[in-house]
């Protein structure tokens, strides 16, 4: 995790080089390379993509209801009514399984977002500022990433109760502080650059030198770490459901289907076996793509 | 650099106290009083009240937080609800359990991490690079209980080779500790894997190399030497992570350490044993950290002169 | 590298042959009893807990102990000889015992008996309301007295207790697990009752001689018991967090009795009744699942809406499809199992039809009716289904109830504030009396409101509160069931649903097991029976 870091700060440099000399590549000649590079990449891109479009369409995608019980059909294995069998409720499982990647997708995507955003407005705040405000909003960083972290989400869950809301909430607060660490050093470094004091000097204004420089900087390295906690967020959101504080029946999440389907782990795999199936993929995808970014976005690492 | 640790330290005081605090607000935020939960279905209003009063929950939350603060400091975390004694001497009791799991998981995690990344960098795109990055993914994929529950179902309840659960000699405790050691494992190999083929690419390796030493004692003698720097940082990282695994491997081996006290602690809505527990697990992490810094800079000749 | 894999393969055999060596369903002491529990207990001092009963029924005697005889459950002696009540139902002269002892040796006395009795006061904590009923209890409690005036101690073996009002069910209250004779002079004497093993000191058959907190606690036969000698001498409970995890030890044989109530009821069903026929032990766990309706919300408080909730219920499904059809079905207050129970009472049929027929009548269009079913984030997953159900069924008939999850004390404190639109919940017998259950829910404005049924009608609630006072059984039993009749024929005041079995497994070793009366999790290890 950290060397990774290192490297991709790295990578920031070359963006900012190329900045400089003018010829900065666009998103679209990023992608380009990517899908030119790495097919792996890509093809994780595709599933994901996949992932998404059930979630969007899961109501077009199944006749049932992915609450309504049916109590004299309960376990069933899969056939051709429940193609993935049906659950402890009688439940169709893959009714389940689209309408929880809803969920579970939500819960990858939107905690990691809103800690981005807030970790980096932060660290931006903390690099530029410096002095008694660094001196804070770095301790706090410090206190977050004491806990060790499934016991800060397991207090937060427990002050704030159950819920989709709440799971991603905690997990956004859980997942800010790593990120205002980057964002800061990467601000404090360029703070000290020469073109951003010549930018200064000549009466630019400080949040414009903000905009114009430190962010677009600390970009592939966010949006690498966005696809490394994606995938981490899921995780925690299952090991919340075994510990019963994520979400609650009858909404459904692949996670929680997965904790509810462990006690019949012995008579009932596919229980808990599809949702488990299903989260390695999102997350060894969100793994792939993040490699693939990373190739991409890091010239140096990969020349070697 | 006796200065910098010294700093350090003041930091590491502070943190903890902000780590109590914040566990302190938590907690008090919840709604419900946590004695009318204790007591239970047939406890009577007047009984909950005053019992509310003997375990100083009425008083206003300042009071209550200096109690808390100079108990901790004195090592007295307060007598726990559920399981009705001292939560220190719970604690104590279970902390031994927790660094015995969490020390095999960690040498599970390296001996298998190292090993595996090692090879996957001297065979690099080769059939074991391969199966080995593929089987690390696997362990970073996979949730922690789904590993757990799998080994103890094929090792001791199909195989009989090893006890289904229980603390019970060193032989209880391998498959607790390789459940909760598969993912790191799965990351440090990784790690080693990237570190070592930037190494390796390096000049005086190749300076070494031109020497004519015998490749397997250059790798050992100068990349690993070199690679422990990001590695011993990740030891930090991993201290965090195996308490976090440690609450739901100790569960499901009913090993009874300080993961399977906090979740008992939830379960129970048992505020000292949660703040006990909390504070404690934080400590160790803090701690951790502040170890790493140090070996860092023994380790990184680089710091040690900037000090 | 050959070195790193040759270390690391070495491990891995190591490990392997060492522990293939360590034979599995490993060596048990013959007489031993190995069971398991999901959560530590908290204490094994009664005047600090109401669920922890395992150590006070088997470390303890009492005055009396309800046990099953034959089909029902009854009241026997125990540490009492002799009794007799005065006309008026108020004083009881009791004889004891003269041969017990402590399993420290000291004697136990009249004296003790009532040291026991004031504790529970002095203590002020749990379970407090049978020594309240007490003349001068209240006095003590608040520490306006130093003694339990309405216990008078005539010698060594004979005392007198005089209460407040007359109770019909005083004495099977007290074989309550909370009304356990503890020593007075060793109280005296030791600092940590009902923690240290060594400093809890009882009278009954066995002695606790480890408790490891979170790992286990061990009863060991105390040879200066007055009874019969019983057939295991010692017994093992661990505490093993995770169901999944007891299911694969009692499989393994390491386990001698499985409380099965833990585990999802389709694995019992595929787990253990086809593989273990002739193991399988149900007792009714005697008490009520039933569905509140708040009377003080908008649409609960139509008797009509109630009643087509009662009808759009199919309560027989719920019972074959989620408990397997271990459950009775329950038509009233009071459970089956406890005296006063009425048998002939008739539920609502189901009638889905009939429902929507009379919420019509009503004035209700389809869809209007709307309320929240609380239901707690710690229910076990039968419950959980229960309530998915139930709001299922009700959407068929056209109530949207939607299932809101609480954390358990958030639950608790909206339930007791009187504002829980509605809920399902269980109430487990404490003793076997009817007051037990009609007091507590319907016994007056705060019981009623505190569970949030806001049952309005004072008139009734009085009468439920006068009939703890009828001295004669039979007309005791007459008015319970006219109230019966009355709170849920005519007032629907609740949806009775039923009452579930508690169902255990028992291992090869084991010849014989009788589960407590009550069906509690704990038992009279005196009830087993080894091979």
């Amino acid at each position: 995790m950290f060397g990774k870091k290192k490297k991709l700060m790295a990578a920031g440099e070359d963006v900012r080089l190329k900045s400089q000399i003018g010829e900065a590549e666009t998103f679209w000649d990023l992608m380009r390379r990517l899908a030119k590079e790495n097919k792996l990449a890509v093809f994780s891109a595709v599933v994901i993509l996949l992932f998404i479009l059930a979630a969007i369409f899961a109501p077009f995608l199944t006749p049932y209801s992915y609450k309504d019980m049916d109590l004299l059909n309960r376990l069933s294995p899969p056939s051709g009514a429940h193609l993935l069998g049906t659950d402890e409720g009688g439940r169709d499982i893959l009714t389940r399984m689209l309408y929880g990647s809803r969920v579970s997708l939500m819960i990858g995507v939107l905690p990691t977002l809103l800690g981005m955003i807030l970790g980096a407005a932060l660290g931006i705040i903390a690099g530029v500022i410096g002095g008694k405000t660094d001196a804070i909003i770095m301790r706090i960083a410090d206190i977050t990433l004491g806990f060790p972290s499934m016991l800060l989400a397991m207090l937060i869950m427990y002050t704030l109760g159950g819920g989709l809301m709440n799971v991603v909430l905690t997990l956004s607060l859980v997942n800010w502080a790593s990120v205002s660490r980057i964002v800061r050093s990467e601000a404090i470094r360029l703070k000290q650059n020469e073109y951003v004091e010549a930018a200064r000097a000549i009466g630019v204004k400080k949040r414009v030198i903000l905009w114009r420089h430190i962010l677009p900087n600390c970009l592939p390295t966010l949006i690498v770490l966005f696809t490394l906690n994606v995938p981490s967020s899921i995780l925690t959101e299952s090991s919340l459901s075994f510990l019963g504080l994520g979400i609650q029946v009858p909404d459904a999440s692949w996670g929680l289907m997965v904790n509810m389907g462990r006690q019949f782990l012995y008579i009932a795999p596919w229980l808990s076996l599809v949702p488990s199936a299903a989260i390695m993929l999102v997350v060894l995808a969100f793994n792939f793509l993040g490699d693939g970014l990373r190739d991409v976005l890091d010239p140096h690492q990969k020349n070697q | 650099m006796k200065q910098n640790i010294i700093k350090r330290l003041l930091q590491a005081v502070f943190v903890l106290l902000g780590v109590a605090l914040l566990i302190f607000i938590m907690l008090r935020i919840v709604p419900g009083n946590p004695i009318a939960t204790m007591m239970g279905e047939h406890a009577d209003p007047a009984t909950i009240e005053r019992m509310t009063a003997e375990f100083g929950l009425d008083q206003p939350a300042i009071v209550q937080f200096a109690r808390y603060l100079s108990g901790a400091v004195r090592g007295d975390f307060g007598t726990s609800y559920s399981l009705g004694r001292p939560v220190a001497a719970l604690m104590r009791q279970a902390f031994g359990n927790t660094l015995k799991l969490a020390f095999l998981a960690a040498l599970f995690a390296w001996i298998l991490g190292i090993t595996c990344g090692i090879i996957a960098a001297v065979k690099k795109n080769g059939l074991l690079d391969r199966l080995f990055m593929g089987l690390s993914l696997l362990g970073v994929s996979m949730p922690v209980f789904m590993v757990a529950m799998l080994l103890q179902y094929v090792f001791a309840f199909h195989l009989h080779w090893l006890p289904i659960s229980g603390v019970d000699g060193l032989k209880s405790f391998i498959l607790p500790a390789i459940a909760l050691g598969w993912n790191s494992a799965g990351s440090v190999s990784r790690l080693v894997r990237s570190t070592l083929i930037e190494i390796l690419q390096e000049d005086y390796i190749d300076t070494a190399r031109a020497k004519g030493n015998r490749q397997m004692g250059v790798l050992l003698r100068h990349a690993l030497r070199n690679a422990m720097l990001p590695v011993v940082t990740m030891m930090a990282i991993q201290i965090s992570s195996l308490l976090s695994g440690a609450v739901i491997t100790e569960t499901i081996f009913s090993i009874n350490g300080i993961g399977q006290l906090a979740v008992q602690a939830i379960n129970g809505r048992d505020i000292p044993l949660l703040q006990g527990t909390a504070l404690f697990s934080t400590a160790i992490v803090i701690i951790g950290n502040l170890l790493a810094d140090c070996l860092y800079s023994v380790l990184d000749p680089r710091i040690r002169k900037e000090a | 590298m050959k070195k790193g894999i040759c270390l690391a393969a070495s491990l891995v055999l190591a490990l392997s042959g060492q522990t293939a060596l360590t034979a599995q369903g490993a060596f048990v002491e013959e007489g031993t009893l190995r069971t398991a529990v999901l959560y530590d207990m908290s204490t094994m001092d009664v005047s600090k807990t109401t669920d922890n009963y395992m150590v006070p029924l088997n470390v303890f005697d009492r005055l009396f102990e309800t046990k099953v005889v034959g089909e029902t459950a009854e009241v026997v002696k125990s540490l009492c000889t002799e009794y007799a009540v005065s006309e008026d139902g108020l004083t009881y002269d009791f004889e004891i015992r003269s041969d017990v002892v402590f399993s420290n040796g000291s004697a136990l006395t009249s004296s003790d008996v009532k040291y026991s009795f004031e504790r529970l006061l002095i203590e002020a904590r749990d379970n407090t309301d049978i020594p309240l009923e007490v003349v001068g209890g209240e006095a003590l409690m608040k520490g306006e007295a130093s003694e339990l005036a309405g216990f008078t101690v005539t010698d060594d073996t004979h005392f007198t207790v005089t209460l407040n009002a007359p109770n019909a069910g005083f004495l099977a209250e007290l074989s309550a697990p909370a009304m356990s004779i503890v020593d007075a002079e060793t109280m005296a004497e030791v600092k940590n009752f009902g923690v240290e093993p060594a400093d809890t000191i009882g009278s009954g058959p066995y002695k606790v001689t480890e408790w490891e907190a979170n790992n286990h606690y061990t009863l060991e036969y105390n040879d200066k018991y007055w009874g019969e000698e019983p057939s295991v001498k010692k017994v093992i409970v661990e505490v093993i967090p995770n169901a999944a995890t007891q299911n694969l030890k009692f499989q393994n044989r390491e386990l001698d009795i499985i409380d099965l109530q833990n585990l999802d009821s389709t694995i019992v069903q595929s787990m253990y009744k086809p593989v273990y026929p002739d193991q399988m032990i149900s007792t009714p766990k005697v008490g009520m699942t039933y569905l509140v309706m708040n009377e003080n919300n908008e649409y609960l408080k139509d008797v009509r809406v109630r009643r087509a909730i009662g009808m759009a219920l199919d309560v027989d499904l719920f019972i074959n499809g989620i408990y397997n059809g271990d459950a009775i079905r329950e038509n009233g207050i009071i459970p089956t199992g406890i005296w006063a129970h009425n048998d002939s009472l008739e539920g609502l049929p189901y009638d889905p039809d009939g429902a929507k027929a009379l919420l019509k009548e009503a004035g209700y269009s389809d869809g209007e009716i709307h309320f929240e079913i609380a239901m707690d984030s710690a229910a076990d997953s039968n419950t959980q289904l229960l309530c998915g159900s139930i709001s299922q069924y009700l959407e068929r008939v056209g109530i949207r109830a939607s299932i809101q999850s609480y954390d358990h004390s958030a639950w608790l404190a909206l339930r007791n504030s009187g504002e829980m639109d509605s809920f399902v919940a269980r109430w487990g017998m404490d003793y076997n009396d009817p007051a037990n259950i009609m007091y507590t829910f319907f016994g007056s404005p705060e019981n009623t409101k505190g569970r949030s049924i806001n049952y309005p009608d004072t008139e009734i609630m009085d009468r439920v509160s006068a009939a703890r006072a009828i001295v004669d059984d039979a007309a005791r039993e007459a008015e319970y069931q006219a109230l019966e009749q009355k709170l849920i024929g005519e007032d629907v005041a609740w949806i009775p649903l039923f009452e579930e079995l508690h169902l255990y497994c028992i291992g090869s070793r084991v010849e014989s097991f009788t589960p407590h009366w009550a069906g509690f999790s704990d038992f009279y290890v005196t009830d087993v029976v080894l091979k």
